[in-house]
């Protein structure tokens, strides 16, 4: 059984970039400099930098249509037991992600198109993952669970 | 943080044809990468090997063009090899599939043994 996750959240950053190709690198250090606190083991590191700059990424492309004037905004938070980090972009309803899921033998022999690796890399490298949409934002929320972190979770 | 454009040159070894990769592999490497695989394809090698120990940064975008690689070379019946991967990305080319289908080594030496 799952142990209740308790306590406050504490936000750890607020940070934007404009939506030009690239910029997703930018997003991911920006996060990977919030969290450095936090003392996360260097592959969970890794893992939550990725996810955060395919996030990132799609929303720049597909909420922003890569227009530099909008901004992605990325909110940093954590409690004691998790961390979240919120991907919102100024796209309207669902984000737009890739549903299907990529199989690489369709992929070589051309039945599916190369891409379409950024949701399966996204719920990859993170515990959960959580979308929501209005009429003005998507956003992606990605979750860590950090007291699995200590018994070598992923 | 400016983007590093991924540069590419192409040598060739007794194992097969390298190319160093050196910067990021995302949209942006599209061409280079394409201009240096068709370059290493001109001798008929029966590997290609890429060499990942400069590059600091893959995105979705860039697991695709490797994909698209993976086709040519097995549709041309050559081999394709990776090294000098950081664990992270060899992770990725794990839950990927990539690394059912592309040798990964830890360095050049024992790609080329490997490749042999």
């Amino acid at each position: 059984m799952t142990a209740p996750r308790s306590g406050a959240r504490r936000t750890l950053a607020e940070v934007s970039v404009p939506s030009e190709p690239g910029n997703e690198r930018r997003a991911m250090e920006k996060v990977a400099g919030a969290v450095e606190g936090l003392g996360l083991p260097a592959p969970t590191l890794e893992r939550l930098k990725t996810a955060v700059a395919e996030a990132t990424m799609n929303a720049m492309e597909h909420g922003n249509h890569y227009r530099a004037e909008l901004p992605v905004v990325i909110e940093v938070s954590a409690s004691d037991a998790e961390l979240f980090v919120k991907i919102t972009d100024e796209g309207s309803g669902p984000p737009a992600f890739d549903s299907e899921i990529p199989d690489l033998e369709a992929k070589l022999e051309g039945v599916q198109t190369p891409r379409g690796w950024g949701l399966f890399l996204i719920k990859s490298m993170v515990d959960e993952m959580n979308v929501t949409g209005d009429e003005h934002h998507h956003t992606v929320e990605l979750i860590l669970h950090l007291d699995d972190r200590a018994e070598g979770g992923k | 943080m400016a983007v590093r454009h991924l540069e590419v040159e192409v040598r060739r070894e007794p194992g097969g044809a390298v190319l160093d990769l050196r910067g990021e592999i995302n949209g942006f490497a599209e061409e280079a990468l394409d201009t240096a695989y068709a370059e290493a394809e001109r001798d008929n090698p029966e590997t290609i090997l890429l060499n990942f120990e400069e590059v600091d940064y893959i995105n979705s975008t860039g697991i695709a063009l490797i994909v698209g690689l993976l086709a040519r070379a097995r549709a041309a019946k050559r081999r394709l090899v990776a090294y000098g991967l950081s664990d992270h990305y060899v992770e990725i080319f794990n839950i990927t599939r990539l690394s059912d289908f592309v040798s990964v080594f830890p360095d050049e030496e024992s790609a080329l043994s490997g490749a042999a």
